[in-house]
C-alpha cells in the first residue's frame, strides 16, 4: 500500500507539471521531505507513478476537493498550470482550502513576467506592478499575487510568492520549442540574441521552493529568483545549436509580425471577458487547450502555393512574447532573495543547460 | 462482411476507458451487421455500467455471475489485469469463450492458468492483441519472412508520448492492480508484434526508470535468431516519434505507430521516399484503384469479427489467448533483468 502522510507533509499542486515534478523530484529525492503530489486526473500520475507516493487527485479550483487533499500538510507550494481566468481563480481556491485544511505555507509560483517580459533597468521586488499588459498571462499573474495579498491579510495562512524567470531544465518548454523551431528552420532571435535572458534552471528554482518553504521571514513577502550568472539569449541559443550540430546561422535575424503581435493580445481579451469567465467552467480543459493551441498555430494569411510557386524555408517570426523577451536589457535581480532567504543556487547556467540537453537525447531517445 | 449463422451472444465486463472508447463503438457497429448480441455489461461502479449498457442497449449488471446467468457465448474482459484470471476462469467455468484485453493478466502465473482453463474447458481463448490486425503490421510479417527486401538487419522502435488515455481511476498506476508501467502498458503490445515477427528472443537487454512504483520510460534491445537486433524505446512521459524503422539489407521501412495501413519505403539507391497506403492488390492488367486497407479502429473490429467467426466455425483465434502468455512472459523476463535508467 502506499505509504501514510508523514506529520510534516508538503503538498504539490500541478505535481506533474515541469516545475512541479522537479520540485518534487528534488524534495522527495534529495531532501528526504514527504511529499504528496496533488493532480487534476488520474491520467496526471504517468511519471509520478515511478515512486510509490501518497497522492491526490482534486482540481486545484474545486475548494471542498482541494481542502481534502491538503488536509495534514503543513506547507502547499503551488505550480499548478492555467489559463489566465483559472490563474487567478486558483490563487483564490489555493489560499482557502490551506486555510480549512490548516496548511501553515502556501508558496505560490508566480512570474517574474509580473514586471512584463522587457523590465525596465532598475527593476526589482519593491518595483510597483500593473495588469496593464499586452499579455494576458502577466496580468492574470499580478492579480493572482494581490488576491493572495488581500486574502492573507487574515492571517491564516502564510503566503510566500517567487517571481522565476526563464524556467530551463528537463522537460522546459523553452529548451524543447528552440529545439523545435531549430529543427524546423524556423528558429529566429532578435540582435543576434544579445538581449538579456532571465533564466533559472529548475533546480535553482526547487532550491529557492525549499527556502520560501521553510525560512520564518519570508512571510508576505514576494522574491524574484533566477541564475547567478548574467546570461543572454545567446548564451542560451548558441549551445543547443551546438548540440544538434547547427551553426549560429541556425538563427536568423527576426521580426515580429504584425499578426501575431495582434493574436496575442486579441485571445487574452477573450480570455478576460466576462463571457469566456462564465462559460470558463463549463469548457472541458481539453477543449480550451486544443482551442488554444489551435489559435496559437493558426498560420498567418499568405498567398496559398500553387503548382508553380517553389517551396521555401518557413519564416523565422517570433510571438509578441518572444520578442519582448528577447528585447530585454535588465538582469532581474535575486538580492532579496539572497540576503532574506539565503537563496544561493546551486547549479551554474552552463551545467545546468548541459545537463538539460542530456535529458533531452534520453528522452528523444534513439534516432 | 458476412454474418454467421446467428449472432454471437456477448458479455463485456469492464465498462472503463477501453470499453467506452472501443468496445462501445466496434460492438455497436457488429450488431448492426447481425454479428454480435449484447446481453451484458458488467461493472460495479453504477455510473460506467449504466453509461454504457444505455449506449449499447444492453442489461447493466453489478457482477460477473449476473452477466452469466444471461447464457451468454462469449465473455469480453476488459478490466485491470489484476482481476483477469478469476473472471475467465468463471467465464469458463459458465461454458463461454473469452476474448481478453492485454495483458491477458497481471502476472504470467495467472496467464498461464487462464490458458490451462480454457484448454479444460475446450473453449475459445483469445488475446486482445488487436495490432496483429493491422494491414502494415501484416505487410511487415512478409517482408521479414520472405525477405522481400533482403534480410532485416535491425529496427528501432520507438513509441510513446505524455500519457493521455483517460484513465477514470488510478488503479492504471497502482501496482496492486496493474503491475507494471509503460512496458506492460504499451510495451506488451510491441513485444507481441516482435514475437509474431521473428520468434522469441535469442537474447536481450533491458532498463526502465521506476523506483519503487511503476516505469514512465523503458529501453529494450533484442537479438533474435536470424541475427537481426532490435532496439525498443517506450514512453508515456515525453513525445516520442512514434514510429518503427526496419532496416533491410535493400531498404528501409518505416511504420507510423497506429497508422494501420500506410508504410514509408526508402529503397537502396532510390533518393526519395514511397509513402504507401496499403490497397487491396491490383491484377496484373490495367485496372481502377482498389480500396484501401483496414484503418487502427477496423483492425479492432477485425479482431471481434475474427473471434466471432472463430466460435461459429470451431476454430483457434488469429490470436490465440496462449500469444499472450507468451507476451507477458516477456514482460516479466524484462522486469526480472531490469538494470535502472538514469534520471535526468
Amino acid at each position: 500500500m502506499k505509504p501514510t502522510s508523514h506529520p510534516h507533509t508538503w503538498a504539490i499542486i500541478g505535481a506533474s507539471g515541469f516545475i512541479g515534478l522537479r520540485a518534487l523530484e528534488g524534495l522527495h529525492d534529495r531532501d528526504g521531505v514527504t511529499v504528496r503530489p496533488v493532480v487534476r486526473a488520474a491520467a496526471s500520475l504517468a511519471v509520478l507513478a515511478r515512486r510509490r507516493l501518497d497522492w491526490r487527485i482534486a482540481d486545484p479550483r474545486d475548494l471542498p476537493a482541494l481542502t481534502d487533499a491538503l488536509r495534514g500538510c503543513t506547507v502547499c507550494i503551488h505550480a499548478a498550470l492555467g489559463d489566465p481566468f483559472q490563474i487567478e481563480q486558483m490563487a483564490t481556491v489555493a489560499y482557502q482550502a490551506c486555510a480549512a485544511a490548516s496548511v501553515r505555507r502556501l508558496v505560490w509560483l508566480s512570474s517574474a513576467s509580473v514586471h512584463g517580459q522587457n523590465p525596465a533597468p532598475g527593476t526589482d521586488e519593491s518595483s510597483p506592478i500593473h495588469d496593464r499588459h499586452l499579455l494576458a498571462y502577466n496580468n492574470a499573474k499580478v492579480r493572482a499575487e494581490r488576491r493572495l495579498e488581500k486574502l492573507s491579510s487574515d492571517g491564516r495562512v502564510e503566503v510566500v510568492r517567487l517571481r522565476p524567470g526563464v524556467v530551463i531544465g528537463p522537460r522546459s518548454r523553452w529548451l524543447t520549442d528552440t529545439v523545435a523551431d531549430l529543427r524546423a528552420n524556423r528558429a529566429g532571435w532578435l540582435d543576434e540574441g544579445r538581449g538579456v535572458c532571465n533564466s533559472i534552471h529548475a533546480d535553482n528554482l526547487v532550491h529557492a521552493l525549499r527556502l520560501a518553504a521553510t525560512v520564518p521571514a519570508a512571510a508576505g513577502h514576494a522574491f524574484l529568483v533566477g541564475d547567478t550568472e548574467p546570461v543572454t539569449w545567446r548564451d542560451f541559443f548558441l549551445p543547443i545549436a551546438a548540440h544538434l550540430g547547427l551553426p549560429a546561422t541556425a538563427f536568423s535575424p527576426a521580426t515580429p509580425a504584425a499578426l501575431v503581435a495582434k493574436r496575442e493580445p486579441a485571445l487574452a481579451a477573450l480570455t478576460q471577458s466576462r463571457l469566456y469567465q462564465k462559460l470558463g467552467d463549463r469548457v472541458p480543459e481539453r477543449t480550451k487547450r486544443l482551442v488554444k493551441a489551435l489559435a496559437a498555430a493558426w498560420p498567418d494569411p499568405a498567398p496559398a502555393p500553387d503548382a508553380w510557386t517553389l517551396s521555401r524555408p518557413p519564416s523565422s517570426q517570433l510571438t509578441l512574447e518572444q520578442t519582448l523577451l528577447q528585447s530585454c536589457s535588465w538582469k532581474l535581480p535575486h538580492t532579496k532573495a539572497a540576503s532574506l532567504l539565503g537563496y544561493a543556487p546551486p547549479v551554474p547556467f552552463a551545467e545546468g543547460l548541459a545537463a538539460s540537453l542530456a535529458w533531452l537525447d534520453f528522452a528523444e531517445g534513439p534516432r | 462482411m458476412i454474418a454467421p449463422s446467428s449472432p454471437v451472444a456477448i458479455a463485456l465486463v469492464g465498462c472503463g476507458a477501453v470499453s467506452r472508447l472501443f468496445y462501445q463503438p466496434a460492438l455497436r457497429e457488429l450488431r448492426r451487421h447481425g454479428l454480435v448480441n449484447i446481453l451484458a455489461v458488467v461493472d460495479p461502479r453504477a455510473d460506467a455500467r449504466n453509461t454504457l449498457a444505455a449506449a449499447l442497449g444492453a442489461a447493466a449488471c453489478t457482477t460477473l455471475d449476473e452477466a452469466l446467468a444471461l447464457r451468454p457465448e462469449l465473455v469480453v474482459i476488459a478490466t485491470p489485469p489484476a482481476m483477469h484470471r478469476a473472471q475467465a476462469e468463471a467465464a469458463f467455468a459458465a461454458g463461454c469463450a473469452v476474448l481478453c484485453e492485454k495483458p491477458l493478466a497481471a502476472i504470467s502465473v495467472d496467464a498461464d492458468a487462464i490458458v490451462t482453463a480454457a484448454s479444460r474447458s475446450g473453449r475459445l481463448l483469445a488475446a486482445g492483441h488487436y495490432k496483429r490486425f493491422m494491414p502494415a503490421h501484416r505487410a511487415l510479417k512478409t517482408f521479414i519472412e520472405r525477405e522481400t527486401f533482403g534480410p532485416l538487419l535491425d529496427a528501432t522502435l520507438v513509441e510513446g508520448g505524455k500519457f493521455s488515455w483517460p484513465a477514470a481511476t488510478d488503479s492504471f498506476f497502482q501496482r496492486e492492480q496493474t503491475p507494471g508501467g509503460v512496458l506492460l502498458d504499451i510495451g506488451v503490445h510491441t513485444l507481441d508484434l516482435l514475437r509474431w515477427w521473428l520468434g522469441d528472443p535469442v537474447d536481450f537487454t533491458y532498463a526502465d526508470d521506476a523506483l519503487d512504483g511503476l516505469e514512465a520510460n523503458a529501453l529494450l534491445s533484442a537479438t533474435f535468431t536470424s541475427g537481426a537486433n532490435i532496439r525498443l524505446r517506450l514512453s508515456r512521459d515525453w513525445r516520442t516519434e512514434n514510429v518503427y524503422v526496419f532496416r533491410f539489407a535493400r531498404a528501409t521501412i518505416h511504420s507510423r505507430v497506429n497508422a494501420s495501413n500506410q508504410l514509408e519505403i526508402t529503397l537502396d539507391g532510390l533518393p526519395m521516399t514511397l509513402a504507401a497506403e496499403l490497397r487491396e492488390s491490383l491484377p496484373d492488367r490495367p485496372a481502377p484503384p482498389t480500396r484501401a486497407f483496414n484503418t487502427n479502429p477496423q483492425a479492432f473490429i477485425a479482431q471481434l469479427v475474427d473471434v466471432c467467426a472463430a466460435i461459429r466455425e470451431s476454430r483457434a483465434p488469429f490470436v490465440p489467448g496462449v500469444e499472450g502468455a507468451h507476451a507477458l512472459r516477456w514482460v516479466e523476463a524484462c522486469y526480472n533483468r531490469r538494470t535502472p535508467l538514469p534520471l535526468h
